[in-house]
């Protein structure tokens, strides 16, 4: 009888702690510092003002605090994530894997659109979005439809209108500084969240310049790129190997297909470039004045 | 020590009805009849496999599913129940079905109220036995609303012992409560629940106070990318009166992997059933970087006379536990009265409760709902 009363006890128990952790931290969150989506409000969340028959108005009143409460991160059903940084690619003329012979969003189409389809409730398979939600209202529905219509397409935001660009904040090293001994690491913070998605190897560089620092003058480090953990707004670059003394430059390289924005599609404001082109972030000295 | 009941094998021959009907009688006596879902095992001191096909529960009733249904379940039997449904079509099929329907009134801050009648679901499940207790072809078909989808269609064969299973083909994940209710925190921030079938093949065993499984399928956020997959296992230990269990999943993908872990317990004291769960997920397909969530579920179901119980449930949700103040909770009062055999009426209140920004959080639910069942 005790082996059976000892697990019962340690179940009886676990149910309680659990009940009144629950109780415990039953309280919704006060949302102070938060915006609408729930996200700390410098991260560049949700945009203000009534929605428009524009993705980014969609985006920030429709998918974002509605559909990606589901349909983000690693387990979004039907592979269909709604984040800023995903849902225009993931909608625009992609089949829809319930009904493949449909598009997700087939601009020009409302009618044809699965999204449509899906928000209305007359999809061919599976329930009416948001799903446990009550059905958007026919407005919604209708700047949406207005949207598709009209192309579906997507603001190209350029770095050239600076109210929207993203800026740099913070660099440590900062430009000019002359350092005792190689940094650990080198941070760079931006104004809003980076997309992830654009960061690859060797798109940040940590040059040792040599002589004048043209092309010729400059041999680049062996570094490690890596964003911190619960914060999309900073990059870490690590040296691989300690670094002799000398001058250094970090520079986002420049070509096609590379490029550093945020998670609305804002290009890096440009601060200065170097003389092959790449976007200069900061320049810095280590070792004692000659 | 002391044994744990095992109360039904997976599939009872038809020849075996009336014992299970008397096994189910004697439950009857033992514990006052609960009404649904998992908390209907836990009062019970049953497996799933006890009353459904699927070993990991939900979908087509087994025949003591359906005795119990018939004769323990509802407030009132009918006369001649012994002449009632059974589900079986000859020696080598059995089917059934479930269908939802319900009336429901949103209420969203800032917002018209929004009401509506609608048909939830039409199911019907069917399992060909092709070797009795072997070996069977299972399928579950949403037929309504819309057009007819597939939602489970698996081939499962049975050791000789019925303690191993392996299944093949699409079907349901197991990981923790498997709830009536899709849209519980729990279900939805795991991503695994009955909306969400997966394609693959799961191993299980059956035996005593154990059921574990261990699946290995696609993974809900690949189906469009072709690459990666989903490994997820669960075991859980059924005495009487308790039972606990534990959950984990990984999934491989473009998106980022996702890890899920989860523990689930329930208690029975008296009439009242106990649930609870709590899950963590560490998700790498956020964008910028990987975010962790936190859910968890509390239940209490009181089976306050017979045919009619009253479910209370709390959860609470976190988004992102690095973010301060942005979590969410839902508490639930539903009434469950299940008058006749095969009919349930049911009646809730939700009240979602989140940061005062976003309306959609702190919206309230009402509902009405009829459910028929065979």
């Amino acid at each position: 009888m005790a082996r059976v009363y000892s697990p019962l006890v340690a179940a009886a128990a676990a149910a309680r702690s659990a009940c009144a952790a629950l109780l415990a931290a039953g309280c919704a969150g006060s949302g102070i510092g938060l915006d609408a989506n729930g996200r700390p409000l410098a991260s560049g969340g949700v945009g203000n003002g009534p929605l428009t028959a524009e993705f980014n108005s969609i985006q920030d009143h429709v998918f974002t605090p509605i559909c990606s409460v589901c349909h983000a991160g690693g387990g979004a059903p039907q592979g269909l994530r709604l984040d800023a940084t995903n849902s225009y690619a993931l909608l625009f003329g992609v089949p829809s894997t319930e009904v493949p012979s449909i598009e997700r969003v087939r601009p020009g189409d409302p009618d044809h659109s699965y999204l449509i389809q899906k928000l209305e409730g007359h999809a061919a398979v599976g329930a009416q979005m948001p799903l446990g939600a009550p059905p958007l209202s026919v407005d919604t529905i209708a700047a949406i439809r207005l949207w598709i219509a009209d192309g579906a397409q997507r603001p190209m935001v350029a770095a050239a209108s600076a109210s929207t660009a993203m800026r740099l904040v913070a660099v440590v090293p900062q430009s000019g500084e002359r350092l005792p001994a190689a940094p650990p690491q080198i941070a760079v913070t931006f104004s809003a969240d980076i997309d992830s998605t654009r960061i690859e190897a060797g798109l940040v560089q940590l040059e040792r310049v040599i002589g004048s620092g043209g092309t010729d003058g400059v041999v680049v480090q062996r570094t490690a790129l890596a964003q911190p953990a619960g914060n999309p707004r900073t990059l870490l670059l690590t040296p691989a190997a300690g670094l002799p003394g000398g001058h250094y430059r970090v520079v986002v390289r420049s070509g096609p297909g590379t490029a550093i924005t945020d998670i609305g599609g804002h290009a890096l404001e440009e601060t200065g470039r170097t003389p092959d082109g790449d976007l200069l972030i900061t320049s810095f000295e280590i070792g004692a004045q000659p | 020590m002391k044994r744990p009941r095992r109360l039904a094998a997976p599939c009872l021959r038809s020849g075996a009805l009336g014992v299970a009907g008397l096994l189910g009688l004697l439950s009857a006596l033992a514990a006052p009849p609960a009404r649904a879902e998992p908390y209907l095992a836990v009062q019970q001191g049953y497996k799933c496999s006890s009353c459904h096909v699927n070993p990991t529960g939900g979908g087509l009733r087994n025949d003591f599913g359906i005795i119990f249904a018939t004769n323990l379940m509802p407030a009132r039997t009918v006369s001649g129940s012994n002449s009632l449904w059974t589900g079986r079509l000859g020696e080598f099929l059995r089917i059934g079905g479930d269908l939802r329907t319900s009336w429901s009134r949103s209420t969203v801050p800032h917002s018209a109220a929004q009401q509506k009648f609608a048909l939830d679901q039409l199911r019907v499940y069917a399992e060909v036995a092709v070797i009795p207790d072997r070996l069977g072809l299972y399928a579950d078909e949403l037929v309504a609303p819309n057009s007819p989808q597939n939602m489970e269609a698996y081939l499962r064969y049975t050791s000789a012992s019925q303690g191993w299973y392996i299944k093949a083909g699409k079907f349901y994940l197991p990981f923790g409560w498997r709830l009536q209710d899709q849209t519980a925190f729990v279900r939805e921030v795991t991503g695994i629940s009955m909306t969400t079938p997966d394609n693959g093949v799961e191993l299980g065993y059956e035996r005593d106070a154990w059921s574990a499984q261990i699946d290995l399928t696609n993974g809900a956020a690949n189906a469009q990318s072709g690459h990666g997959h989903q490994l997820t296992a669960q075991a859980v230990y059924a005495q009487p009166r308790w039972r606990l269990g534990a959950a984990g999943s990984l999934t491989q993908s473009d998106a980022g992997n996702r890890r899920v872990i989860g523990t689930f317990v329930g208690l029975r004291t008296g009439p009242i059933a106990w649930l609870g769960e709590a899950d963590l997920v560490s998700d790498a397909g956020f964008p910028g970087g990987t975010r962790q969530l936190l859910s968890g579920l509390a239940e209490m179901d009181w089976n306050f006379a017979r045919g009619q119980n009253f479910k209370l449930t709390a959860e609470y949700f976190d988004p992102d536990r690095t973010v301060a103040a942005d979590q969410q909770t839902r508490w639930s009062a539903v009434y469950e009265l299940t008058p006749l055999p095969f009919v349930q009426l049911r009646a809730g209140f939700r009240r979602y409760r989140g940061i005062p920004q976003n309306d959609l959080q702190n919206r309230q639910l009402a509902f009405l709902e009829l459910h028929g069942y065979f």
